[in-house]
Formats: C-alpha cells, sequence, structure tokens
C-alpha cells in the first residue's frame, strides 16, 4: 500500500513535467497546427543556460530566471527566423524545419557545453519527505515541481481567458482569418505563444534535469513523453494536456515501479498507438469534428 | 497633434472623403484569375449592390479589398489613401471592415468575446470598451440576453447580428458585406437589409453588398455593379438596374 502510495506520488510529480511539455506543443498546436519537434532541444538549451549562469553566481534562482528569459527568447526568435518563412508553404516543410532546429540545437549544446553527462541542481531538498514514519516518496524539490507547473497553468489559463492579449491568442487560433479582418496582428500572437511555449519548455527542463542529468539529448524521452500526453488530451486542449500529462506520469510509474523500468517507453509507445486508434482528437474530444 | 492650418487638418469624416474607390483590380488564385480588371466607385454612405452568378468574382473582389487576396493589379483607395496590397489587418486599422461569407463568427467564443474583437482594430479606452458594448447590446438587443452564451449556440439570424455588430465596433468607413442573407428566414433576412440601409443612411457608413438574391440587393442599394467572369459587365442606378429585363435575365435570373 505504501509502495503503492508512492508510485502514484511520483508519478504525479514526473506527470506534471510532461504536462509543461504538453502544454508547450498544444500552445504552439492552437496557433499554427504545427508540431514542435523542436520543444524539446529548445528545453535542453536553456537549462544548459540556467546552468552557466548557476555556475558563475552561485545562485540558483539566478539560473531558473535566466532559463524562463531565455525560453522565451528562444521561442519567440524560433517562430520569427525558422518557422515564419515556412508558412504558407506545404506543412511537411515546417516539421521538418522544427526537426532541424532540434538538430541545430543539439549540435551547438555539444559544441558549446560538451557532450558529457552533467548533473544539475534541484530547487529545494530532494530528501524524501515522511507523513509520520511512512516515507511518502517525494522531497521538498518535488513538491516544487507541482506548485510550479500548476502555477504556470493556472497563470496561463487565467490570462487566456481575461486578458486582451490572451482573447487576441484565443480569437487567431480558432478562426485567423477573422482575427486579422478584426485588425489583430495574428503574426505577433504566434510569436507570443511560441515565446510562452519555450518559456513553459524552460520550466520543464529545469524541473526535470535534476533527475535526468543534463546532456544534449537529454530531453529526447522527456519529449516524447510529453507529445503522447499532448496527443492523450487532445492537442487542441490545454486542460487535455495538463490531465494527459497526468496520467501517463502515474501510469508509467506503475509500470516502471511493478513492471520494471524497461517498460515504460513501451507502456508510452503503446498509449499513444491506441489513442490515435481509438480517439485520435484525444480522450478530451467532445467527438466534434472542425465546424464548417 | 500638427502644426499647420486648422482648416486642412486630418479630419477623419470631414466633408472631402471620397468613399471607396476600386480602379481596374485584378486578382486570382494561383492559375486563375477570378478578377479581371474592375473598377468600381462607391461614394461615402452609399449602398453598391455586387451582383452575378457563382464564380463572377463577387466574393474575390471584397477579399481584395480586404487584403485577404493580394491584387495583382490595380487600386484600392479609401478617401484617396492608396491601400492596395496592404494586410488585412492593416486595412482593417484603415476602416475596412469584411464580414466574410457564412463564417464570420467564432463559435467557440463568447458572444462578448466576439463583440470585444471588432475592437481591437481601433485604440480605446476601458471607459471607451464599455460605452461601445453597451451601446452595441442597445442596438443589438437579442445578443445582449446571450452575452456570455457561447456563438456556437446563437441561431443563424442572431449569428449574422453578431458579426455586424462585431463590425460595427470597428468604426469602419467601409463595410463589405459577403451574402448577409444566405440561409436566413426571409422575415430575418428583412431585418438584415433594413438594418443595412440604416447603417448607410443613419451612421454613414459606405457599404459594399454582394448578394445571390439580386432583388433584395436592388431594392435596397443606391447603385448596382453586375459581374460575370471577373469583369464588370454593368454599372448603373440601382432601380435603373432592376427594371432592365434584359440584363436582369441574362446575369441575375429574375
Amino acid at each position: 500500500m505504501v509502495e503503492f502510495m508512492q508510485f502514484t506520488l511520483s508519478g504525479i510529480v514526473f506527470g506534471m513535467i510532461y504536462s509543461a511539455i504538453a502544454l508547450s506543443l498544444v500552445l504552439i498546436w492552437r496557433g499554427t497546427r504545427l508540431l514542435n519537434f523542436a520543444q524539446g532541444g529548445m528545453a535542453m538549451f536553456t537549462t544548459f543556460v540556467a546552468i552557466e549562469v548557476i555556475y558563475k553566481t552561485g545562485n540558483y534562482w539566478a539560473g531558473f530566471a535566466a532559463a524562463l528569459a531565455a525560453g522565451l527568447v528562444l521561442g519567440a526568435v524560433a517562430e520569427v527566423i525558422v518557422i515564419r518563412p515556412t508558412i504558407g508553404k506545404p506543412q511537411l516543410n515546417s516539421v521538418i524545419v522544427t526537426i532541424g532546429l532540434l538538430i541545430g540545437l543539439e549540435g551547438l549544446a555539444g559544441i558549446l557545453y560538451g557532450s558529457q553527462y552533467r548533473s544539475f541542481p534541484s530547487s529545494f531538498s530532494i530528501t524524501g519527505i515522511h507523513l509520520g514514519r511512512t516515507p511518502l516518496g517525494v522531497s521538498t524539490s518535488d513538491v516544487f515541481v507541482v506548485v510550479a507547473v500548476l502555477a504556470a497553468t493556472l497563470v496561463l489559463a487565467v490570462a487566456f481567458r481575461y486578458t486582451s492579449a490572451g482573447l487576441r491568442m484565443r480569437a487567431a487560433a480558432f478562426n485567423a482569418t477573422v482575427a486579422r479582418l478584426s485588425g489583430i496582428r495574428v503574426a505577433r500572437v504566434l510569436t507570443l505563444g511560441w515565446a510562452l511555449a519555450g518559456l513553459l519548455g524552460a520550466l520543464a527542463g529545469l524541473l526535470v534535469s535534476p533527475s535526468t542529468f543534463l546532456y544534449p539529448n537529454s530531453m529526447d524521452t522527456i519529449f516524447v513523453f510529453g507529445f503522447t500526453a499532448a496527443v492523450l488530451g487532445g492537442l487542441d486542449s490545454p486542460a487535455g494536456a495538463v490531465v494527459g500529462g497526468l496520467i501517463l506520469g502515474v501510469g508509467l510509474s506503475y509500470v516502471g515501479g511493478y513492471l520494471g523500468s524497461g517498460l515504460t517507453a513501451i507502456f508510452a509507445m503503446a498509449l499513444l498507438v491506441l489513442t490515435l486508434m481509438l480517439r485520435p482528437a484525444g480522450i478530451f474530444s467532445s467527438g466534434r469534428l472542425r465546424q464548417v | 497633434m500638427s502644426s499647420g492650418p486648422v482648416s486642412s487638418g486630418p479630419v477623419s469624416s470631414g466633408p472631402v472623403s471620397s468613399g471607396l474607390v476600386i480602379e481596374n483590380l485584378v486578382a486570382g488564385y494561383g492559375g486563375v484569375t477570378a478578377l479581371n480588371g474592375v473598377s468600381i466607385t462607391a461614394p461615402p454612405a452609399t449602398i453598391t449592390a455586387v451582383l452575378g452568378a457563382n464564380g463572377a468574382g463577387k466574393t474575390t473582389l471584397l477579399r481584395a479589398i480586404s487584403g485577404l487576396v493580394k491584387p495583382r493589379q490595380g487600386n484600392v483607395l479609401l478617401d484617396d489613401q492608396d491601400l492596395t496590397g496592404k494586410t488585412p489587418e492593416r486595412l482593417a486599422r484603415a476602416g475596412v471592415a469584411h464580414v466574410p461569407e457564412g463564417q464570420g463568427v467564432i463559435a467557440e467564443l463568447t458572444v462578448e468575446e466576439n463583440l470585444r474583437i471588432g475592437m481591437m482594430s481601433r485604440r480605446v479606452t476601458r471607459a471607451d470598451k464599455v460605452k461601445s458594448l453597451a451601446e452595441a447590446y442597445d442596438r443589438f438587443t437579442q445578443l445582449a440576453d446571450r452575452r456570455r452564451k457561447l456563438a456556437a449556440t446563437l441561431s443563424g439570424g442572431e449569428r449574422q447580428m453578431l458579426v455586424i455588430a462585431r463590425a460595427l465596433l470597428a468604426r469602419p468607413k467601409v463595410l463589405l458585406l459577403d451574402e448577409p442573407s444566405l440561409g436566413l428566414a426571409p422575415r430575418v433576412m428583412a431585418q438584415v437589409m433594413d438594418l443595412v440601409v440604416r447603417l448607410s443612411r443613419d451612421s454613414g457608413i459606405t457599404i459594399v453588398l454582394v448578394e445571390q438574391n439580386a432583388r433584395a440587393a436592388l431594392a435596397i442599394a443606391d447603385t448596382g455593379v453586375v459581374l460575370n467572369l471577373g469583369k464588370v459587365v454593368a454599372t448603373a442606378d440601382a432601380r435603373a438596374l432592376a427594371q432592365d429585363v434584359a440584363l436582369r435575365h441574362h446575369y441575375l435570373g429574375f
């Protein structure tokens, strides 16, 4: 029973990280109908920025803030320089360009920072928390993971719902033609979407790297899990992304804990294939196809 | 803001405005030329009905004016300002409001959010926003009761009212309406037509109205323009056009 609870809690912690990646993919998907394969690579790169700043300043939070800022900038710059020229061209062009961006970033990280595994500090203590005498299997740092992702999600949700910029983003995502005809500068809105996605990715990179080490390919697996979570929840649904991440995180934790960690990737792949077969629009889809 | 004689200041709706002038417009998609040298003059506060069969180029004309299609040749002038080839968002800011055919409502947003989008092309203070919205609800009372509802829940007539209300919140100089009566019940269609008349008479908006229903459009228009295969085949006073039996039979089917 204790074991089950520990697996559940640690599954939730990892699930939140997948949620953050999934949410960043959903942000871009809703704006551009494009899957950003470079999302993990961008998160890896901004985490290297964090590690550099932490080494220089000796302050974890300075690195944390620097990585988030770098995520914003990297997302915006990637949209303007790499993605925008492919808009209006065949969809495959943009997909290939994001893969190119991923390879480019991983190569650049290798050149700048080397390809050896580097350990990454965690925000708070990684000693396990106990409830009475029962170990919960999670640490203060894990609690911070959950709080940070939830806070980011909440801030985004409120901003989308209640601010003018949020309304612009939703209008552009749902109907770009009407948005443009109403004077909304859709290109800027897309840049903002990519910047926010970059920020979320950077957050995920910071939160996951203490447990995975940091190296140029370190985010590849996390990206695949984040992608699976996004598909599970429906690429169109921010709430779906969060729930999809949680389901995947907890599911992977049970599979890894009870059946062996070698099976987690297969489980994720099976979940992905099953979702695409049974509910290709995600478990949160209302069954409604695109309106005419 | 600028110095200089008061009389020549940048008054937006002064008596010198010359309305919408389209000169020799050529536009199309890929290898298809949908619009082949169209010239139309729509003076301020008038209704110009653009008529013709399917494929005559009516919708392309509106899309070329609002920037959704880049013209290959020709000019679009609004109050003597050259707006040719500008982006839709830039044109919206210059005072062109385009209500596209049957797809103007953003169904996933609420009625009020749809209306708020109408004010994004101009600078508005918070108080101004509240006032403009209140005016819109006064005018379109059926929208006031549904302001928190998703636009997807509206009827066809209510949707048409919503897109027109939203276009008006942009305070446009020119309103381009593409088939506003499409799919509406006759009574609702009459309401929409009535509204279009009041917009030009009372609010002084220049209206370009594309319609399949030529009879209804000519009944409210000042000028009628008949397009065929991307060219203007007739431009005349709307009443005269409605009485031209040969032209009606040939191009308008009534």
